[in-house]
């Protein structure tokens, strides 16, 4: 590295197109998250499931979510459904990825939060003349989030940094797409880099942060 | 004891004063081997062949350079957003590797005198219903992130503003990919990779339609922006594979016709 200069007056007259790359990627990280946790809790009651028809999909989509690489469930969304004719913009491609592993991931985060609840509290619950769809909704639910929060969280930061792949469909708005931009049109690699580093870096920290203060909020006992 | 002092204080001055600064020239004469970053995936200019050997007009370019050394020539593949950490971090000697001189980039890495130009065309889909530049306005198009061309297609969709979209894709390959399964209608390439692609057959249905109106990319050599030395080397260099009748018989083996004029009329460089 002894013959690079660093310029950093270039670098931060960027900033500014920076943080709105990185504002696209809290958008597609925080929806893939929403649609993320709102599978997984279907996927995991459906794994639960003494039915095979309803419990083999559910493992099948964990199975793949699980075992195969991020930047491949992106590419496929993108050049895979193409193939079919089906075509998602990089954005909708990106965020249908990045939901799909969010999915897979979470599914099994829950199902483990699922079996730390009794299952006495179930059967107190219907004994009180609750339905089995009542019972489940207000009183295993918000336990199972409770014991859930924090790895889910955790997937939130995961879902944050694969935003970055979505320059391998296209992707040119969010925080690695501008960078990769503003790096082909310059050259000035290192300092662009480094930068979006520091960026992806504060965004985790200041969800994570902000997590356990929720947590600490929300889960007193 | 005098005369000793001074005898000692002038070796110690020579000694400190003597090493002549090495530069990359040297480092590369010395070491015997020129390493180049190509692009692989950037037909006829460089790709692999059969036996997943290196080939193409960039990798002769090169071979030729490191002849004209002395060293055997080493090819490093390196895709296109990586040209300049390759250089930096002394992974590459030169950057042979159809890089677009621009004021922008001059002011990081050292170019060389032009040593091919590209013209550039439309290149879309039988179905898609472009017939030339202007219909892309309405269209979503690709191309390689970061390219010439790539920036002066996104630059004009952005000013023209009827309904077109840009995307920018990390290979060649990939925007090639794109265009086939329709996911964009049309891209503009280099009219070398166009033709090679059209004539490949790998991807139906893919035609030509027209020129795209940019001035003509010209591309330079890349080295390190403080190494004169070795820019010297390579400008002359370059002027002599068009002198000597290189550069056109290179051309005629990989794209066939009359090479780009590669000086520029009323100004010197």
């Amino acid at each position: 590295m002894g013959n690079y200069t660093f310029q950093w007056r270039q670098a931060f007259r960027a900033l500014p197109q920076m943080l709105d790359g990185a504002l696209v990627t809290m958008q597609i990280a925080i929806l893939s998250m929403l649609i993320g946790v709102t599978i997984a809790v279907l996927l995991a009651v459906a794994r639960n499931s003494k039915n095979r028809w309803i419990s083999a999909p559910a493992t099948a989509w964990v199975e793949v979510a699980r075992n195969t690489p991020a930047l491949f469930q992106i590419y496929m969304a993108h050049f895979g459904l193409g193939s079919f004719g089906i075509y998602l913009s990089p954005f909708t491609a990106l965020l249908a990825g990045i939901a799909f592993n969010n999915a897979g991931y979470l599914c099994e985060t829950f199902r483990g939060s699922l079996r730390a609840i009794p299952p006495t509290q179930t059967r107190a619950g219907l004994s009180l003349g609750m339905g089995p769809v009542k019972a489940f909704r207000l009183i295993v639910m918000p336990q199972m989030f409770r014991i859930a929060f924090l790895p889910t969280m955790n997937q939130m930061v995961w879902a944050i940094l694969m935003t970055s792949l979505g320059v391998t469909v296209g992707m040119s708005t969010d925080l690695t797409g501008v960078t990769q931009d503003l790096n082909a049109r310059t050259f000035r690699t290192f300092e662009f880099f480094a930068l979006a580093a520091v960026i992806y870096y504060l965004i985790t920290k200041a969800v994570m942060l902000g997590a356990r203060a929720v947590a600490w909020r929300l889960f007193r006992y | 004891m005098k005369i000793t002092n001074i005898a000692g204080g002038l070796i110690a001055a020579t000694l400190v004063a003597a090493p002549a600064m090495a530069d990359k020239l040297d480092d590369i004469v010395s070491s015997g081997t020129l390493r180049c970053a190509v692009v692989l995936d950037f037909p006829p200019m460089g790709s692999r062949d059969a036996d997943n050997n290196p080939v193409g007009f960039d990798v002769d370019y090169c071979n030729d350079l490191a002849a004209a050394l002395g060293v055997e020539a080493e090819i490093v593949e390196t895709p296109f957003p990586d040209r300049i950490p390759a250089l930096v971090s002394g992974r590459v000697d030169v950057g042979v590797a159809s890089t677009s001189d621009t004021l922008e980039r001059a002011r990081t890495a050292g170019f060389t005198i032009p040593y091919f130009a590209f013209t550039n065309v439309v290149l879309t889909r039988e179905d898609a219903g472009i017939d030339g530049y202007e219909s892309l306005a309405e269209h979503t198009v690709g191309s390689v992130a970061g390219t010439y061309e790539g920036i002066a297609l996104e630059e004009d969709i952005k000013k023209w503003d009827k309904g077109g979209s840009y995307r920018p894709y990390q290979s060649q390959a990939d925007v090639f990919l794109a265009l086939s399964q329709g996911q964009i209608d049309a891209t503009v390439v280099t009219s070398t990779v166009a033709s090679a692609i059209v004539a490949g057959g790998k991807y139906e249905g893919l035609t030509i339609a027209g020129d795209a109106p940019y001035l003509p990319d010209y591309v330079g050599l890349i080295a390190l922006r403080q190494e004169y030395g070795l820019l010297n080397y390579l400008d002359l260099f370059i002027n002599q594979q068009v002198r000597t009748g290189r550069y056109q018989e290179l051309y005629e083996k990989w794209v066939g016709g009359d090479a780009p004029d590669l000086t520029i009329d009323k100004v010197y460089r």
